[in-house]
């Protein structure tokens, strides 16, 4: 029987009805339409479909639609309003960091998470966040530098 | 020559400025580019496949009714549906849907459509296929035997190439010869012999390739996640025995490919359910679908390597003896047994040499290009093999490769002489990256060493084509039939059209990724996007260039000969305030534009005769030189072994995009380092994958990543691409697994001799004695 | 691969309800449903095609109260059900009582299993192969179930039965684990060691975990050791912990452990190592575990996780 819900992605409200088994990943990209978020794996293991949930990093690809009903969703698209580049999305452009782009949404919300929680950490830290989101291209190089150059921005402005 | 470092993690050195931004970049951090699973079309049905219940069988009959009879099922196609033609790269060996025999677990014996994923997928398990079961037979080197079954029973009557040399189940041979190979390993001071055997592997594009087809009339597109979309168009023309001009090859952003996304794949699969249900289909593969169906993973090797010394560190003789798994069809591999020889010889000086390859049907996954295909498994072995070879002479590993390794004026294996190349400007690059004096003066702990390999790859001149056209407000598109893989290749290629026509980069727009708008391409393999596609914008450009200049000429009553391109306008040497924009040029509507190919260049002349087999690449073109050193430490007990720092040297020529080339590298490295150490598809005793899964087939992860730094030995090749650039995207993962074995082989006191090296393979060699077969 | 048979239940069967309290969780299990929290180990589950997800779901995510990680009235400690890993990771207690706890948690999958997992879907999994197991085991937890008659508390070592089997009724919802006090004196330690090919995102090949006390001239006083992945269930060694009892905790005591682990294990072979490399690994995981234990008792710091810090060691 599907389930009335109400998911709210990057600020906006969306009353949906899902089927109880419908993923989080598959509702957001399906029934909202963002497809932003992507789908490496389908078992939490490549980190493509990372998404905010009331602020924890969720492999959305793994998570219910309806346990998140009356939860706030982030996505890729909510972490700037595509206009001006958040400090993340544009680091990771000038260092490297994207290739292909496939894993770069789930990338970017990992180290959003990351860095939401751990504002100043070390590299160790930085790896260690992203070790869930699978890259082939990049070998992490510009990734790790991307955020470690906005976690230390940060820590300039104070 | 010159040198260019990128620093490591942490490091202080400043880096080159990096003025150029990929045009690319923008969407896919916003999360707004599309990918080809982000399509959705008005009505579309969604695919599933009947892959083979067996590795092996006879098809005695399909029975589809009950999967036709399934609510919300709009079709299901076997090879009753399609014309009845073979196609396949050097051998058509292969249908779209299996017809008599099944060869592999991921054959395609028949296709749904249907309302939705699960329908189709239930649907396709409601087809019922009658079997005669065949056994397995997925031991690529027994297969060999003379009495061992044939695969392919009609192979002499399959269409091939006339130069490869087939015979039951060796599916192509290869012989290269050079002197008496047999006399002087007679003669050796010390002859060394090795035995090494790689397991196959995979490309592991983080995106699981997608399709989605839609007819208008009796034309076809096809969005497709291919690397290669003018093959893809080949393939869907020849399979379904319509004009090219009917079918065009779309490919939204691509999700990496790392070449599992060469050849032509499932276009014409989709293209066929999309017919008969007048339904735009759509199909996204599972990421167990995404290891197991594909007729691409890294082949299977086997590798007898010998070698006859000097005392003094002259290699006069290398024999060899390779066998490779190409799986049950050929696909676009059909070159791999002359590659593979090409890397049992390596960049080094050998008097004499005999090395014979084979290429072998099994009914395996069938093996194709990834990411410099043979190479890393041929180079780990020679590699290894030649430390061995060092350490029975009592010679450094490293002065052995100092005394071996070739330059300008040296002669390859079948007689090609090099031009200028960077391989030993490579070695001693690494080395002082890698700090191996420090090493060499046992400044390391006991679990920890260096170890160093050594490689080449070459370049592939093919045609490419490429137009340049300016827009009136003074910018302009390059529409190219290159693909863009993420490597930055294509978004690159502005910058050479800026400098020629005194633009900004960012003054380019790239129409790209369709088959209907750009010329033919190679597509995104072989490392060629710069070398051709860059030679052919360079010179779609001089043609627009040309015009401008012309056009200006008028303009400034100046004589072309005095007038120069800069800053986006055309203007009279000397006196820039007398010029003319390309704004006011291009704003009048008269077509300027530019279309270009270029004269693709040849590989040096080498003595073909001297080969069997030979498809025309016993001569490198432009080679590319590499030299990885690898500092690992061993955990004697356990058998892990963690990379700590890496230095990777290359001779790519000149860089023509330094963030794309590094990124390159840093990718490549971690590959490599994932093929030396966790990368495998295991299988059962008859061939089926027992790992299809990214929790079981290890891709490194980022806190595996070692500190990585990069030179580059900028030489300005003859010969070549652009400004003397050479191919970037496959040389670094050739010799990573090798420098990695070496180092493992210092900890532990022997060679392991499988591929990848995995934990328990480092912990058995580690424990097991002296002189004992592991 | 051959077929793509359906491994879902029709969609119309699907039922969800959430529950904000553990009566309403408990009914709607005792009607059938499977109760459902970060979804780490259910959903991912379902996805390996281990087993389809069930047709009904409560969600017990939200229910108040059972993220609380609280003392218990003799000295030990209260865990949650929804405890999640990142918590146990990083929680002042637990690193400092039972940091054997916190050395697993912080090797959970990746930080989003962290942050989702809770530490109840991964007891109520009963996986042999699952990381908290065997610092659980050590640290004397004790299940507390509560079902349709009331409350029920199962010593863990009672709970598990084989991989996805445990003694919980189907109607019984696991609110909390409890874990023994630490001993009065202060001179224990704990740990959790795992064979890792990768730094991060493994899954558990070899597995264990260590409680050691020490007497005040430093004599092991008390032992308790478990392996993780080595047999249906996780469980603890009695000869192992014998060997280490009257001992300087020494190398060649925590060897003697490891060989007794090694003796015990009954590994199978796949595709992640064969019996013989796991059993041998048995021995050396286990020496590593008790080693960083007796390091701890003794009070040296061994930095989380106790799987990287012991790397070749």
């Amino acid at each position: 029987m599907a389930v009335d819900i109400t998911l709210s992605v990057n600020g906006v409200p969306y009353p949906l009805t899902v089927d109880p088994h419908a993923s989080l990943l598959h509702t957001v990209r399906g029934d909202v339409g963002l497809t932003g978020s992507k789908e490496g794996c389908d078992d939490s293991e490549c980190g493509a479909c990372m998404m905010l949930v009331d602020g924890r990093p969720v492999n959305s690809c793994s998570y219910l639609a309806v346990q998140a009903d009356g939860s706030d969703v982030t996505t890729v698209e909510g972490l700037s309003d595509g206009e001006t580049l958040a400090p993340l999305q544009e680091a990771f452009l000038t260092r490297g960091g994207v290739q292909c782009g496939f894993c770069t949404p789930g990338m970017l919300v990992s180290a959003t998470a990351l860095l939401d929680r751990s504002p100043n950490p070390s590299e160790d830290e930085i790896r260690t966040a992203v070790s869930g989101n699978l890259c082939r291209c990049t070998g992490y190089d510009g990734i790790v530098k991307a955020i470690a150059a906005v976690a230390a921005e940060r820590a300039a402005q104070g | 020559m010159s040198v260019i470092d990128t620093p490591a993690q942490g490091s202080s050195t400043p880096e080159r400025p990096r003025a150029f931004l990929r045009p690319d970049g923008k969407e896919k951090v916003t999360g707004l580019g599309r990918y080809t699973a982000d399509l959705t079309f008005t009505g579309q049905l969604h695919a599933a496949f009947r892959y083979a219940d067996h590795p092996h069988a006879r098809i005695v009959s399909i029975d589809t009714s009950r999967a036709k009879a399934l609510p919300g099922v709009f079709a299901v196609v076997t090879h009753e549906d399609v014309p009845d033609v073979r196609y396949g790269g050097m051998t058509q060996d292969r249908r779209l849907f299996a017809k008599e025999k099944v060869l592999w677990e991921g054959d395609v014996v028949a296709g749904v459509a249907a309302r939705t994923v699960e329908i189709a997928r239930e649907a396709a398990a409601l087809v019922e296929v009658e079997y005669e079961v065949l056994s397995a037979q997925p031991d690529y080197v027994a297969n060999m035997a003379p009495d061992a079954p044939v695969l392919h029973e009609g192979w002499a009557e399959y269409g091939a190439d006339e130069n490869l040399v087939r015979d039951g189940n060796v599916m192509s041979r290869y012989v290269i010869a050079k002197g008496d190979a047999d006399a002087a390993m007679a003669g050796a001071d010390v002859v060394v012999k090795s035995h090494y055997v790689s397991d196959a592997s995979q490309g592991v594009p983080i995106e699981p390739r997608a399709l989605v087809a839609q007819w208008t009339g009796d034309s076809v597109t096809v969005w497709s996640s291919t690397q290669v979309p003018f093959a893809a168009r080949s393939g869907v023309a020849h399979t379904l025995q319509i004009p090219e001009s009917k079918v065009r090859i779309v490919v939204p952003l691509l999700g990496g490919g790392f070449g599992s996304k060469c050849d032509f794949h499932f276009e014409a699969h989709v293209a066929i359910l999309a017919k008969v249900t007048r339904r735009p289909v759509r199909l996204v593969f599972t990421r167990k679908e995404e290891f197991v169906a594909p007729d691409h993973r890294r082949e299977g090797m086997d590798i007898e390597l010998e070698t006859g010394v000097t005392r003094d560190g002259r290699i006069v003789a290398r024999r060899g003896r390779m066998v490779l798994d190409k799986g049950a069809y050929t696909g676009e591999g059909g070159f791999f047994a002359q590659m593979a020889a090409m890397h049992a010889c390596g960049p080094y000086k050998l008097d004499t040499v005999r090395v014979e390859a084979f290429l072998n049907y099994s009914t395996n996954q069938p093996a194709a290009s990834i990411r410099a295909p043979t190479a890393p498994q041929a180079c780990w072995a020679l590699e290894q093999h030649l430390d061995e070879v060092a350490a029975a002479i009592g010679m450094d590993p490293v002065e052995l490769r100092r005394r071996t390794l070739v330059a300008e004026g040296d002669e390859g294996p079948a007689g090609q002489v090099f031009e200028k190349i960077g391989a030993k400007e490579t070695l001693e690059a690494a080395l002082e990256l890698i700090g191996y004096d420090a090493y060499l003066r046992g400044e390391l702990p006991d679990d920890e060493a260096v170890g160093v390999a050594c490689g080449w790859w070459p370049c592939f001149g093919v045609p490419s084509g490429a137009y340049v056209k300016l827009n009136g407000d003074g910018t302009a598109t390059i529409v190219t039939g290159a693909q863009e893989n993420g490597s930055g290749s294509v978004m690159g290629l502005p910058i050479l059209a800026a400098e020629i026509l005194g633009m900004s980069p960012s003054d380019f727009s790239i129409n790209y990724q369709d088959t209907d708008a750009g010329p033919w391409d190679m597509g995104s393999s072989g490392s060629q996007t710069t070398f051709n596609n860059g030679r052919a914008v360079v010179e779609a450009a001089q043609e627009v260039r040309a015009k401008l200049l012309a056009m200006g000429a008028e303009k400034l009553e100046a004589d072309v000969a005095d007038l120069e391109l800069a800053d986006g306008a055309v203007r009279v040497k000397g006196a820039p305030e007398t010029s003319v924009t390309i704004a006011d040029l291009a704003g009048t509507g008269e077509p300027i534009l530019g279309k270009g190919s270029g004269e693709v260049p040849e590989a040096a002349a080498s003595d073909a005769s001297a080969c069997v087999g030979s498809l025309g690449m016993e001569s490198f073109l432009a080679p590319q030189l590499i030299t990885h050193a690898a500092r690992v430490k061993v955990d004697r007990d356990t058998g892990v072994v963690r990379v700590l720092d890496f230095a990777a040297a290359h001779d790519s020529g000149v860089i023509v995009n330094k963030v794309g080339a590094d990124g390159q590298v840093y990718g490549g490295v971690m590959m490599g380092i994932g093929q030396a150490l966790t990368e495998a598809t295991w299988t059962d005793e008859e061939g089926r994958q027992k790992n299809p899964g990214l929790l079981d087939y290890k891709l490194q992860t980022a806190s595996d990543g070692p500190r990585i730094q990069i030179r580059w030995i900028e030489i300005e090749t003859p010969n070549a691409g652009p400004k003397g650039s050479k191919g970037v995207g496959e040389p670094p993962s050739v010799p990573t697994s090798g420098a990695v074995g070496n180092a493992i082989a210092k900890v532990i006191g022997r060679h392991v001799d499988k591929l990848p090296m995995t934990a328990e393979r480092v912990w058995l060699a580690a424990n097991s004695p002296a002189g004992e077969d592991q | 691969m051959s077929t793509a048979t359906s491994m879902t239940t029709s969609a119309s069967s699907r039922t969800y309800v959430e529950a904000r309290d553990v009566a309403t969780a408990v009914a709607a299990m005792s009607a059938g449903a499977r109760p459902i929290a970060g979804g780490t180990d259910l959903v991912v589950g379902a996805r390996h095609g281990k087993a389809p997800l069930p047709a009904a779901l409560v969600g017990i995510h939200r229910i108040p109260g059972l993220a609380d990680v609280a003392p218990t009235d003799g000295g030990g400690l209260r865990l949650g059900a929804l405890v999640t890993h990142a918590t146990l990771m990083a929680d002042p207690t637990v690193l400092a009582s039972y940091p054997g706890l916190a050395d697993a948690s912080a090797i959970v999958g990746s930080h989003a299993t962290r942050a989702n997992g809770t530490l109840g879907g991964n007891v109520m999994n009963s996986s042999p192969a699952m990381d908290t197991g065997a610092p659980l085991l050590c640290h004397g937890g004790v299940a507390v179930l509560v079902g349709p008659a009331g409350e029920r508390r199962v010593a863990l070592a009672d709970l598990w039965t084989g991989p996805g089997r445990s003694t919980a009724a189907p109607d019984e919802l696991l609110v909390a684990v409890e874990l023994d006090a630490p001993p009065a004196d202060g001179a224990s330690g704990s740990s959790y060691v795992r064979l890792q090919y990768r730094r991060q995102m493994e899954i558990a090949i070899v597995g264990a975990g260590a409680v050691v006390t020490l007497g005040a001239d430093g004599t092991v006083t008390g032992a308790k050791v478990a392996i993780t992945a080595l047999a249906p269930v996780i469980h603890r060694v009695a000869e192992a912990e014998a060997a280490l009892v009257g001992t300087d905790g020494g190398f060649e005591a925590a060897k003697a452990a490891g060989a007794a682990a090694a003796a015990a294990a009954r590994p199978i072979s796949d595709v992640r190592g064969s019996a013989d490399y796991r059993r041998a690994m048995a021995a050396v995981i286990t020496r590593r575990a008790v080693l960083t234990a007796v390091r701890r008792a003794r009070g040296e710091s061994v930095p989380v996780p106790a799987s990287d810090t012991t790397f070749g060691s």
